[in-house]
């Protein structure tokens, strides 16, 4: 579903990402985790697409098995929207009539988005004067609109959104509000997961959602991560510091950023092992 | 045609008035053009009145309660220009009219017209303008607010070229309430020149948000005199600027030396959306009294990157992400708007005009 290929990156002429390689499967959650400043989030950023990261070179490919956002021309009349899926298909990597690979850092972010990408963010944005509910409402609109599917209604979207807020346990009524102002740092987390459950990507990159939530949020935001994203279509990047959201969203693969590069892989265990020894121990 | 005299760029006051884009205006060639007033008007009840070329078309108009008469002109450089026959609005104490609806349309040319708004005590009186066609539309308002009168005035220039320049003289009388809101949302010059003086215990809300593009120049510069204790104001103004267009905000507030108590805000802000358009902010605040409470912050800048990633990175495109945060900055200023529909259609305007330009 996602081929990241020696993927170097700068911002302001500072080498961050240095040769960083990574194929996610639909179907897989791999955990990301790795020192301070090892590049990170600069990954989500290059793979969301923010300016002033620069991609010096390397590549990254997309496939999204459903819902493509971005059919490609050759096939954008063919009759294959209702059609069955054989399992292979539904993975999205084994050909087949669905799914062909996009260049990915081709795209504005909003393509990417409408494509099936989620970044959620490490740090979200707070924007003043701008409702939840307007934000994502225009959000997921103009997604379908790309999707040539049609716009939401106020009142279709209020209740997908209400509904999406309920499953995360926040309150509606932070809906009505500015766009996280004066939310705290866990609510701001929460929102993000709202955020994801009412677009419904296909791939989410999820910048350390764990940090600043409290223990019975932790749950619920693991929760709403396997209720959303753990299906045979879609596929995540969970970047963190802690084992204990791997408790709720099992990891297939971890891998250790260090120094913009991927320096160790295994399976869950590696996550164990990391939190016993160290990063100096483990990916020196 | 005779020579128009202006006023000076070197005048202070007239420091960055797009003097060079009146002469244009007045200069453009008449065109009757295929405006349909009647979509200018909004639909509230009340007066209705049609000015055409800076005459009332009482035909096409209904004048309620307003009066065509001579109106002293102001002493003005441009105000002066007109002088003669204008529209009145008288209210008797304790009267309060439904809204009075004025459109302005401009074909071309040069047109001047003079008008008053005169409350008695206690009466209240609503008022939305329109400036719609092209041309140099040249206006002075006299305002006269009895005690604990109260006026709420909403005026928006949406036309297509030219200049539209206003005069406004104000008085308020004790315990009296002035709000006005500006909305410039045309492709055409404006200039906004007003002096207000307020008396004791009165409260004035002058303000708006002024959206440029291309070569486009506005412009407001507002001197208020608190003369008597106890008064309250707000000049909160947005300044939006595109392409290479300009706009300008000088708001001064002035308190007189007894008029003690006195709680003036200026909050002048500018949001470019190109490098190369300019704000030009200049708030004042010259106090004689010793316990006043005066607060003015001025600020310019651009759009948050950060928050324009966020909503680009949920599927928002560029423009309409752009679009959302710009009617964001704005919306403080077109919301001191009381009446619904006349704010729904402020910012429909500045919604179009986010629409064209970004
Ligand atoms: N605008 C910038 N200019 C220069 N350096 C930057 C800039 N933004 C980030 N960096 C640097 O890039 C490096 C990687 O940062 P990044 O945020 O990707 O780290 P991270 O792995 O996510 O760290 P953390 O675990 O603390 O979140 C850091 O050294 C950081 O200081
Ligand atoms: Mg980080």
């Amino acid at each position: 579903m996602l081929k990241i290929e020696n993927l170097h990156a700068e911002i302001d002429g500072k080498p961050i990402l240095k040769g960083l390689s990574l194929t996610v499967n639909a179907g897989e959650v791999h955990a990301i985790m790795g020192p301070n400043g090892a590049g990170k989030s600069t990954l989500g950023y290059v793979l969301g697409g923010r300016p002033g990261y620069e991609v010096t070179e390397g590549s990254v490919l997309f496939r999204a098995p459903r819902h493509a956002g971005l059919v490609p021309a050759s096939r954008a009349t063919s009759d294959t929207a209702e059609q069955s899926w054989t399992p292979e298909q539904a993975r999205g990597d084994e050909g087949g009539e669905e799914g062909e690979w996009i260049d990915l850092l081709a795209l504005e972010p909003n393509e990417r988005a409408a494509a099936g990408l989620f970044l959620g963010f490490q740090y979200p944005v707070e924007i003043p004067g701008v409702s939840n509910v307007q934000f994502l409402r225009e959000a997921l609109n103009a997604q379908r609109a790309t999707r040539d599917e049609k716009p939401l209604s106020g009142a279709e979207f209020l209740k997908l959104a209400r509904a999406q807020a309920a499953a995360l346990e926040m309150d509606a009524e932070m809906l009505k509000r500015p766009v996280n102002v004066g939310f705290s740092g866990g609510e701001k987390k929460r929102n993000e997961m709202v955020q994801m459950g009412i677009v419904d990507p296909t791939f989410a990159i999820l910048d350390e959602t764990d940090s600043g939530l409290d223990i019975d949020a932790l749950r619920i935001v693991g929760d709403g991560i396997n209720r959303i994203m753990r299906r045979p279509d879609k596929a995540v990047l969970l970047i963190t510091h802690y084992q204990r959201l791997l408790d709720y969203v099992r990891p297939d693969f971890v891998h250790v950023l260090a120094d913009g590069r991927i320096t160790r892989s295994g399976g869950a265990e590696l996550a164990h092992q990391l939190e016993r020894e160290g990063y100096a121990e483990v990916a020196a | 045609m005779s020579v128009l005299e202006l006023p000076s760029t070197r005048e202070e006051a007239w420091r960055y008035a797009d003097v060079a884009g009146i002469a244009t205006a007045a200069a453009l060639p008449r065109d009757a053009t295929a405006i349909d007033p009647a979509s200018l008007f909004l639909d509230l009840p009340g007066a209705r009145i049609l000015i055409r070329d800076g005459i009332v078309d009482e035909s096409a108009s209904d004048l309620g309660r307003v009066r065509l008469t001579h109106v002293a002109a102001a002493e003005h450089a441009l105000g002066r220009r007109t002088a003669g026959p204008g529209w009145s609005l008288r209210l008797a104490e304790d009267a309060a009219a439904d809204p009075v609806q004025v459109v302005h349309l401009a074909t071309g040319g040069a047109n001047h017209l003079a008008s008053e708004i005169v409350l008695a005590d206690d009466a209240t009186a609503t008022v939305v303008e329109t400036y719609a066609g092209a041309g140099w539309s040249n206006r002075a308002l006299s305002v006269k607010l009895g005690r604990a009168a109260r006026l709420m005035r909403s005026v928006r220039f949406l036309q297509s070229a030219g200049f539209q320049s206003l005069r406004e003289d104000a008085e308020l009388g004790q315990g009296a309430s002035l709000v006005t809101t500006f909305l410039g949302a045309g492709h055409a010059g404006s200039r906004i020149d007003a002096q207000l003086i307020a008396g004791e215990g009165t409260y004035t809300e002058y303000g708006g948000a002024l959206l440029t593009a291309d070569e486009q120049r506005q412009e407001c510069a507002v001197r208020l005199r608190h003369a008597e204790p106890n008064g309250q104001s707000h000049q909160l103004w947005r300044a939006v600027a595109a392409d290479r267009s300009a706009a300008s905000l000088a708001a001064a507030v002035e308190v007189a030396r007894h008029a003690q108590k006195t709680d003036g805000e200026q909050s002048l802000r500018g949001l470019l959306l190109h490098r190369t358009a300019t704000v030009n902010l200049k708030p004042e605040l010259e106090i004689f009294a010793d316990d006043v409470k005066c607060a003015h912050g001025a600020t310019v800048g651009e759009l948050d990157a950060r928050a324009l990633f966020y909503m680009q990175s949920r599927g928002i495109p560029r423009a309409k992400a752009q679009a959302l945060l710009t009617r964001a900055f704005v919306a403080d200023a077109l919301d001191r708007i009381g009446l619904d529909e006349v704010r729904e259609a402020f910012v429909a305007d500045a919604d179009a005009w986010l629409e064209r330009v970004l």
